[in-house]
């Protein structure tokens, strides 16, 4: 049998309404399957209940502390149970006790849905002239749907004031996620409804009509009464913009398609203390925790970030005219019930049942659902965007640390929040809104420091179409990158935005093909100009990053990272755009004392070669006018970039060949002044700073008995041989530059005209 | 009684000059702190006020100064006044990069007296950059530290090819565009 100190003690506290009632059910069915297994096998189950012996000491221990204030608490809960009539507070020293009691108790444990039930009762009783019950109702782990639901029947009668009327709907608001069932209360949508009508209360009714509004919530008189509402207040038009979402055919009044605005802020009374429980149920065990968050996310911690997956049970909307075809069609097949989303574990499931899924009431918990994500990207709908919308909006502006200092302590939250917001934003490759307008708001006011990382990632998910916005509003963040050394971590987001907006180019070309679907509402050329912009601003950004770190071979890296997407615009992504890196990153990766930057160099430089000669030659094919041709100005500029090269590596003429206004031509006579022997050989594949370690190796190896190092050994045949052990070594960016660029035959002559063609 | 002028001395072989100007003495203490513990190639003299002029009478042994960084805090109206009223204690020459603004306490939004326009508007009548830091943090201290090494290098002319007008320029061009 089991010890019995814990039948015992079950069987107390069961009978005396405790607040853990959830866990101890669970502890109960556990202690079950133990006595089942007991029967099993003897020796194991010896083994565990001595282990469970000893546990039960430790356990026993706290139990017992636990007892007087359990005790407390239950005489102050029947105390308020038996209130039956109005109670002034002054002079009432045993109401204050057990006031104290219970709000000691609630804001350290929460309590159970029973202490609720009562607490609820006498709060909106009218008994009792107070609001200090209602800002210490914390749950432990639910809130029943019917002690709610009652509560709101109290709230009909009238008899509490309008500021308990107030806070009610604050609480509920602020409770919403831990509501057990929602139906019932669906049900009560009309009288929520009608309440609008109050001034005081409309902004907090809004909120919560707007957590609680489903497709079919929105009929007909609802948006007609809704009409008679003229003052466009931002909560209004919050709830007003789900309803044309919904249902766009019965709510005509164009709505401003930007909302900035948020509901007013209703959790702040209560956060403190649900956050300080959230913790302690945490620390307590996986189980507890289990039952508090009710889905079975362990590695969750923000209540809000994956609450409660609420199950409506009603059909897939029919009316909804983005739905695609197969979905009508799936309708009809099952007209009954929609799947309970909490029940959704595995792929197949999603697969069966994909026609009759709905989406939770608290659209925040889709973001650590990868099969609801992998829903949200098939069924396309442009409600779910506007669901999230509100609600990150507000957790990031609530919970950004740099906005608000009391949050710093939990920094690491928002790092995982901002984690899971751009992994999700990778997975449906779309950007929130919510969040670029974050960027927007808080970037000027960023310290360059919190959140570094997390930040920089969600800047490549910034839309194409807001690029020149983001750009003038991020003064500041070009500021931080260059005073915190965060040049290649910004290099690598932007790197990353040309690489989505690109990918989002090619999928739409796919879908363009397919005449079904409406136009882009992006053109060509927006696009073009778009993309042209930010690699324009990475030029700038990158010449002066280089200057500032005096060529750091590390940033080099990272610019010419950035250049090998953009020198293969047209051929990969089918974007008639070709723009060369400006002067300073070109001379500073040429005349880098880094072998992997040349060659690097050498490699896009090949590329650059491979695009510009296959729209020479679609120009030439096509023979009708394209609408977008590379300007005479790219080809210029790209055969002025050659000549430096091929002058550099190959034709030792660096100094005579460049024609490039900023590059490094020098006047004879000057370079006689300089009184450097040689001059000429100063730059060749030989004698490049870059290669010279190459050539000392070649050298030693060719000759090991030389010990001079006569680099003008290397000529001819053996320099056919040094080509070679360089391409041995790995320079392949080399290679191919040498192979495509450089006519072998007569070197400098046919060089030039070779080049020319191009 | 002596304007603080940039270009009246000659500098100092590597090393260079930061002046905080601010009310809260405790937290240009803490920042001078977190500057001394970077990393850094030169010597750095760290010049504290709390309002400008500087007494005129230890201006002889007083070093070149290269950078000014007045700090506000949004909670109080004084610190901002105050700034205002020492800007005008200052060489012009010195708004050609030599000057930035440190605003604290943007984190404490609800206790703000001091209006984020104000603050913004005093940038760019300066010409001169915002920067926002939460100082009571130690990362941020150590981050704000660095920046402003950064910038005290630029200006201090420790960075061959880039002065302080250069950088200033640049921040505008990256608004104006």
């Amino acid at each position: 049998t089991l010890p019995s100190w814990e039948t015992e003690g079950m069987h107390q506290r069961g009978m005396a309404k405790n607040p853990k009632q959830a866990f101890q059910v669970h502890r109960s069915s556990l202690s079950a399957w133990q006595i089942e297994e007991r029967t099993a096998g003897l020796k194991t189950a010896d083994l565990k209940s001595a282990q469970k012996h000893e546990r039960g000491k430790q356990q026993s221990a706290s139990v017992q502390a636990g007892n007087s204030t359990q005790d407390h608490l239950e005489q102050a809960l029947t105390y308020f149970e038996r209130i039956k009539d109005y109670i002034p507070l002054k002079k009432n020293e045993v109401l204050q006790k057990h006031l104290t009691t219970v709000e000691s108790i609630a804001l350290q444990r929460g309590l159970s849905p029973e202490g609720l039930d009562v607490l609820l009762n006498v709060a909106l009783s009218g008994h009792l002239v107070n609001t200090r019950i209602l800002k210490c109702l914390i749950p432990a782990s639910v809130i029943a749907e019917s002690s709610v639901v009652s509560a709101v029947s109290r709230l009909c009668v009238g008899k509490c004031s309008s500021s308990t009327q107030l806070l009610f709907l604050r609480w509920l608001i602020a409770m919403f996620d831990f509501i057990d069932h929602k139906e019932k209360l669906h049900a009560l949508y009309g009288f929520f409804f009608c309440s609008l009508q109050d001034e005081k209360l409309c902004p907090y009714v809004c909120h919560l009509l707007y957590l609680l509004t489903r497709r079919e919530s929105v009929s007909i008189g609802f948006s007609l009464l809704f009409l008679f509402f003229q003052g466009m207040q931002p909560h209004l038009q919050a709830l007003l913009s789900l309803y044309k979402l919904f249902c766009p055919e019965l709510v005509s009044i164009t709505l401003p398609a930007k909302m900035k605005t948020y509901f007013k802020n209703s959790e702040s009374l209560w956060k403190a203390a649900i956050n300080t429980i959230r913790r302690r149920n945490q620390g307590t065990s996986p189980t507890s925790q289990q039952l508090i968050l009710g889905t079975g996310h362990p590695q969750s911690r923000k209540r809000k970030w994956n609450t409660q997956l609420i199950l409506p049970a009603c059909s897939t909307d029919t009316k909804n005219p983005t739905r695609s075809k197969e979905i009508n069609h799936a309708d009809i097949l099952s007209h009954s019930e929609s799947f309970p989303v909490e029940q959704l574990h595995t792929f197949s499931q999603l697969l069966q049942n994909i026609h009759r899924l709905e989406f939770p009431s608290q659209m925040g918990s889709v973001l650590r659902n990868s099969l609801l994500l992998h829903y949200i990207n098939c069924v396309k709908d442009e409600s779910i965007y506007l669901r999230l919308y509100y609600w990150m909006g507000q957790t990031l502006q609530e919970e950004c640390t740099w906005y608000k200092l009391d949050n710093q302590q939990y920094e690491e939250e928002f790092k995982d929040f901002l984690d899971i917001v751009y992994k999700t934003e990778c997975f449906l490759q779309k950007g929130f809104s919510s969040c670029e307008e974050f960027l927007y708001k808080s970037l000027p006011l960023w310290d360059g420091f919190c959140c570094r990382s997390q930040i920089l990632r969600l800047v490549s998910w910034i839309p194409l179409s807001s690029f020149s916005a983001f750009r003038h509003s991020s003064t500041m963040y070009i500021i931080h990158c260059f005073l915190s050394l965060l040049q290649c971590s910004v290099l690598e987001s932007l790197k990353e935005l040309l690489q989505n907006w690109l990918n989002w180019h090619v999928i739409q070309l796919d879908m363009e093909s397919d005449p079904k679907i409406s136009p882009l509402n992006t053109t060509l050329s927006g696009l073009v100009n778009s993309v042209a912009e930010l690699i324009h601003f990475v030029g700038w950004i990158a010449t002066v990053a280089l200057r500032l770190e005096n060529n750091a071979t590390f940033l080099l890296y990272f610019i010419l990272d950035f250049y090998e997407t953009v020198c293969d615009v047209y051929l990969k992504y089918n974007l008639p755009l070709l723009v060369m890196p400006p002067p300073g990153v070109f001379y500073s990766a040429l005349l880098s004392m880094d072998a992997v930057s040349l060659n690097q160099l050498c490699y896009i430089m090949y590329r650059y070669r491979t695009n510009l000669v296959a729209a020479k030659e679609n120009e030439l094919i096509k023979k009708t006018i394209l609408q977008f041709k590379f300007s005479s100005q790219t080809y210029q500029e790209y055969n002025q970039y050659i000549m430096a090269m091929v002058g550099c590596l190959w034709t030792s003429s660096a100094f005579q060949k460049d024609i490039h206004p900023q590059g490094i031509r020098l006047d004879p006579e000057v370079l006689k002044k300089t009184k450097v022997q040689e001059v000429r050989n100063s730059f060749n594949i030989v004698h490049h700073p870059a290669l010279m370690g190459y050539a000392i190796l070649f050298l030693q190896q060719a000759w090991p008995e030389d010990k001079t190092l006569n680099f003008n050994l290397i000529k001819g045949r053996r320099w056919n041989w040094y080509l070679e052990y360089l391409y041995v070594q790995g320079l392949q960016g080399l290679k191919l530059f040498i192979e495509s660029s450089i006519n072998r035959v007569s070197q400098v002559s046919q060089t030039k005209s070779g080049n020319a063609q191009v | 009684m002596s304007l603080v002028k940039p270009f009246d001395k000659l500098p100092t072989l590597n090393a260079a000059t930061i002046l905080l100007v601010g009310t809260d003495e405790s937290q240009q203490q803490q920042l001078a702190e977190a500057i001394l513990k970077e990393k850094k190639t030169f010597k750095i003299n760290i010049h504290v006020a709390t309002s400008l002029p500087l007494p005129a009478e230890r201006d002889h042994i007083r070093p070149r100064i290269d950078l000014i960084a007045f700090m506000i805090n949004m909670q109080s109206k004084h610190s901002l006044r105050n700034v205002e009223a020492s800007l005008s204690h200052m060489d012009a020459n010195f708004f050609l990069g030599k000057v930035c603004f440190l605003i604290t306490g943007v984190g404490r939004m609800n206790h703000c007296s001091v209006e984020m326009n104000a603050v913004r508007k005093l940038g760019n009548l300066y010409s001169s950059p915002v920067l926002f830091c939460e100082l009571d943090s130690e990362g941020i201290r150590a981050a704000t530290a660095q920046r402003l090494l950064r910038m005290l290098q630029i200006c201090a002319g420790h960075m061959p090819g880039v002065s302080a007008l250069f950088f200033s320029s640049l921040m505008k061009s990256s608004i104006d565009e």
